[in-house]
């Protein structure tokens, strides 16, 4: 059979959102894979300079859903950080808690859409309805499930009282019983073990040849996690363990986000435990001096870079974020290779990509020096027309 | 394909008792908006001005994060403490565009807040008038 | 008379219904086990009618009319199998000396269809699933035909009506030939296309397979036929297996007695459906070699072993 080529995207029930793979196949070996990202492109980083530091704040929180609080935590303290103050240690154990609960609920709804990947649902429904506890935990502390608003430039805006803490309390130890039952159902359902085993395998050379991040690159035994490496807000006062795995397959990074599903447990356990008393911000300034610094933070899909330049005004003069999933994509076009059709979902489920974080860039071609416009009209008659070119139709 | 592994057999079909016994036990999921549901205390819901206590300052047009609060020409004696205020403006909300932050909240001076959340989760309605202010 | 059976009763409406009926089950069933509410009993009903009323696209290209005849052939197809199975009694009304072979083929023709439509659509997605679909189809059909033949040979008989009535004087060929009987239902789910074999219609792989292209009433059209399909496969396993609408040594007749039979059908049925919805919920979705594989080196062998054993027993007289 001649080689086909199949495109995967921008729209596809694989995705949640839109990515385009143009997938060269024989058969259902896949010969070749090109990647075309940026479909998400919203401008963020150039609407981030036209706004003073409180609002763009909200505007990071909504890069994305699942990591919002990675941005807005990243974004606020490298601000803080421009300009010179610290956030009391009390805010900075809130904003740990919060993005242990963030990285619980981000693992959990992973554990659920790659299940949903190969057909297992039963899987998918079980950890999104345990994925409700976190949500719960994280109504209860914020307000919203999602796009938690907790941050400010100096500290956190609310508290966590006695009474939630003890609700807290309740919430992790069922969050605790259901991942130590998902780290064991991994290993024993065969099903799953057949797709993942062996799939997507990237040793530990490539990994760091790709620069991967996060998961990817601790489930092909790197042990990189900025939360030990480089440690941030409370990090260096918790003890927690660093997840690797041997396997370096879809099966490895599988075990890795399991494994530090329990491993969030317990971190925000502790920081339940000892919550350390104080205030919860420091008034900040309304302007930044000139400086620049890159914020680094372990988001729930590996390390997330935020650079930041103030020029003394009340806005940034530029900001550039590079995401974890941005760094992951060269590993999935990598670890294809070689593959089947059926297991492209499988191996991009596994980075765990988030569309959204995904690109902040545009390419301007200054070469041609016009602009052009279409109307919609001739979008519409343009769009038809390359599809009867493509497919051959008449 | 089957290994033994710390005692645990490898198979097919792990997750059926489990499965099983959720026949006999309720359903994880409600059929709402047959039945109510509750939100904690602290919700961020639904924004709400109230006119008698707005004495027009600004603050929340100010620190909005997307610019939703329009301030609109209002004239009204406002009773604060013992205290009357002539306020010249109030806020209208974008409710469309409001996305629940609580800056607003935050900023206003006011004791109890002229503007504020409630616990109001839902933002679909039939009536357009109730959804665009 | 025989009109009004072929149209009411156990004829069309009855399997329209049971059809719907089966769906709800399944799907409430699959809901039920993980942990959910489920749809209400008129859903699916409720999908039908709400498809038919969908705009109707068929690409360009694409042959129109062979298009719009495939699921009406498929939906006739089944529907015709139906008839041979017995309902209520002993024999069906329509049953004629070997219709298992008939309807043996009728149950292959919806898979043919769906290779059909799909080859034809224009879309590569369909092409795919297309070739997932036949491919599947020789892995499940020779481990479905000897599941299917092993009661016939038992009983030394090719007519379904003939194999329920030996059942109901003597055992259930579950008892006589049980390995049977689990490769018979495991290649049902394959022939069905549900997980763990869904893989024509992976969705999160080639969107919909060879229905990628299907709309309004040819999709519900076609949803109805996979419906009936569920419908009249369980009701061969059961009438081969388990006995039909009889209990063994059972004499039923009579009003009365053919409510009873009724009853008895309508519960085995159910069991094999909740077996089928286990199975589905139960199990990730294979990989088209993976499957290839697995159904050479243990599922055919496994049917061949059954037909052997009973040729041996035969041999020896012991059945």
């Amino acid at each position: 059979m001649p080689e086909v080529e199949v495109s995967i995207g921008p729209q596809h029930p694989a995705l949640k959102e839109p990515v385009s793979f143009k997938v060269i196949v024989d058969g259902e070996r896949i010969v070749r894979l090109d990647l075309d990202i940026s479909y998400n492109h919203r401008g963020i980083e150039k609407a981030a300079e036209a706004r003073d530091f409180s609002k763009a704040l909200y505007l990071i929180e909504r890069i994305c859903g699942i990591c919002s609080h990675a941005h807005a935590t990243n974004f606020a303290k490298g601000v803080e950080v421009l300009m010179g103050i610290e956030a009391p240690r009390r805010a900075q154990w809130i904003r740990v808690l919060v993005a242990e609960l963030e990285r619980i609920h981000s693992h959990l709804l992973w554990l659920g859409v790659a299940a949903h990947e190969i057909g297992y649902n039963t899987m998918f429904m079980y950890t999104w309805r345990d994925r409700e506890i976190v949500q719960d935990l994280l109504e209860a502390i914020s307000g919203n499930r999602v796009n938690y608003g907790m941050n400010r430039v100096g500290g956190v805006r609310r508290d966590i009282s006695g009474p939630l803490a003890d609700r807290i309390r309740d919430g992790l130890s069922a969050l605790e019983e259901r991942a130590l039952a998902y780290t064991e159902l991994i290993k024993e359902e065969q099903t799953l073990l057949v797709r993942m085993r062996g799939v997507g395998y990237l040793s530990t050379e490539q990994v760091v040849a790709l620069g991967s991040v996060g998961p990817v690159a601790r489930g092909s035994d790197v042990p990189f996690d900025v939360r030990r490496n480089d440690p941030y807000l409370g990090y260096g006062d918790i003890p927690f363990d660093v997840i690797t795995s041997k396997h370096g397959d879809v099966f490895g990074r599988v075990e890795v986000r399991a494994w530090e599903l329990v491993q969030s447990v317990r971190i925000a356990r502790h920081v339940v435990e000892n919550l350390p008393a104080g205030e919860l911000a420091v008034k900040a300034p309304r302007i930044a001096p000139k400086g620049e610094y890159v914020s680094r933070y372990e988001a729930p899909r590996g390390e997330l870079l935020h650079y930041l330049r103030g020029n003394g005004t009340d806005k940034v003069e530029r900001l550039a974020v590079r995401t974890p999933t941005l760094a992951n994509w060269p590993s999935v076009v990598a670890a294809l290779k070689g593959s089947v059709l059926a297991d492209v979902p499988v191996v991009v489920a596994a980075i765990d990509p988030c569309l959204s974080c995904t690109s902040r860039a545009t390419i301007v071609d200054l070469d041609g020096g016009t602009t052009k416009s279409l109307l919609w009209d001739e979008l519409v008659a343009y769009g038809r027309a390359y599809y009867r070119q493509k497919e051959g139709v008449g | 394909m089957k290994g033994k592994e710390k005692g645990r057999r490898e198979r097919p079909g792990a997750l059926v008792p489990e499965m099983l016994k959720n026949l006999a036990t309720p359903a994880a999921t409600e059929p709402y908006p047959a039945v109510h549901i509750d939100v904690p205390a602290g919700f961020r819901g639904r924004i709400e001005v109230s006119d008698e206590r707005c004495i027009g300052c600004s603050k929340c047009s100010l620190v909005c994060p997307t610019e939703c609060i329009e301030m609109v020409a209002d004239e009204r004696d406002v009773a604060i403490g013992t205290k009357t205020v002539k306020r010249k403006r109030r806020p209208v909300v974008h409710v469309l565009s409001c996305i629940r932050c609580g800056l607003c909240e935050e900023s206003c001076p006011t004791d109890p807040k002229a503007i504020y959340l409630t616990e109001v989760f839902a933002g679909a309605y039939g009536e357009r008038d109730v959804v665009v202010r | 008379m025989s009109v009004l059976y072929l149209l009411l009763f156990p004829g069309f409406l009855f399997l329209l219904g049971f059809s719907f009926f089966a769906e709800w089950y399944d799907r409430k069933l699959t809901a039920r086990m993980q942990n959910r509410m489920g749809p209400p009993l008129l859903q699916p009903f409720a999908d039908f009618v709400k498809l038919l009323a969908k705009e109707d696209i068929v690409p360009e290209g694409a042959p129109a009319r062979l298009q719009a005849a495939v699921p009406v052939v498929a939906f006739a197809a089944v529907a015709t199998a139906f008839l041979y199975v017995p309902v209520v009694g002993v024999a069906s009304w329509f049953g004629f000396p070997g219709d298992l072979v008939l309807v043996l083929y009728l149950l292959t023709l919806p898979t043919i269809l769906m290779f059909l439509m799909g080859w034809t659509s224009g879309n590569l997605f369909a092409a795919v699933g297309s070739l997932r679909a036949v491919s599947q189809l020789f892995v499940y059909e020779v481990p479905f035909f000897l599941a299917a033949l092993a009661p016939a040979l038992i009983l030394e008989t090719w007519t379904v009506s003939d194999v329920v009535a030996a059942q109901s004087a003597g055992r259930w060929a579950l008892v006589l030939a049980p390995i049977g009987f689990v490769v018979a239902l495991i290649a049902l789910q394959a022939k069905l296309e549900r997980t763990p074999f869904d893989i024509p219609d992976a969705e999160t792989e080639i969107v919909a397979g060879p229905l990628t292209e299907l709309t309004g009433r040819k999709l519900g059209l076609w949803h109805l036929a996979k419906d009936m399909e569920l419908v009249t496969g369980s009701a061969l396993v059961v009438a081969l297996y388990l006995g039909g609408p009889t209990l063994p040594g059972l004499a039923l007749a009579g009003v009365l007695g053919g409510a009873i039979a009724f009853a008895t059908f309508f519960v085995k049925v159910l069991l094999v459906l909740l077996v089928l919805a286990v199975l589905k919920a139960a199990l990730g979705r294979l990989r088209i070699d993976q499957l290839v594989r697995w159904g050479w080196t243990i599922l055919t062998p496994l049917a061949l072993l059954q037909i052997a054993l009973i040729a041996v027993l035969k041999g020896v007289e012991w059945l």
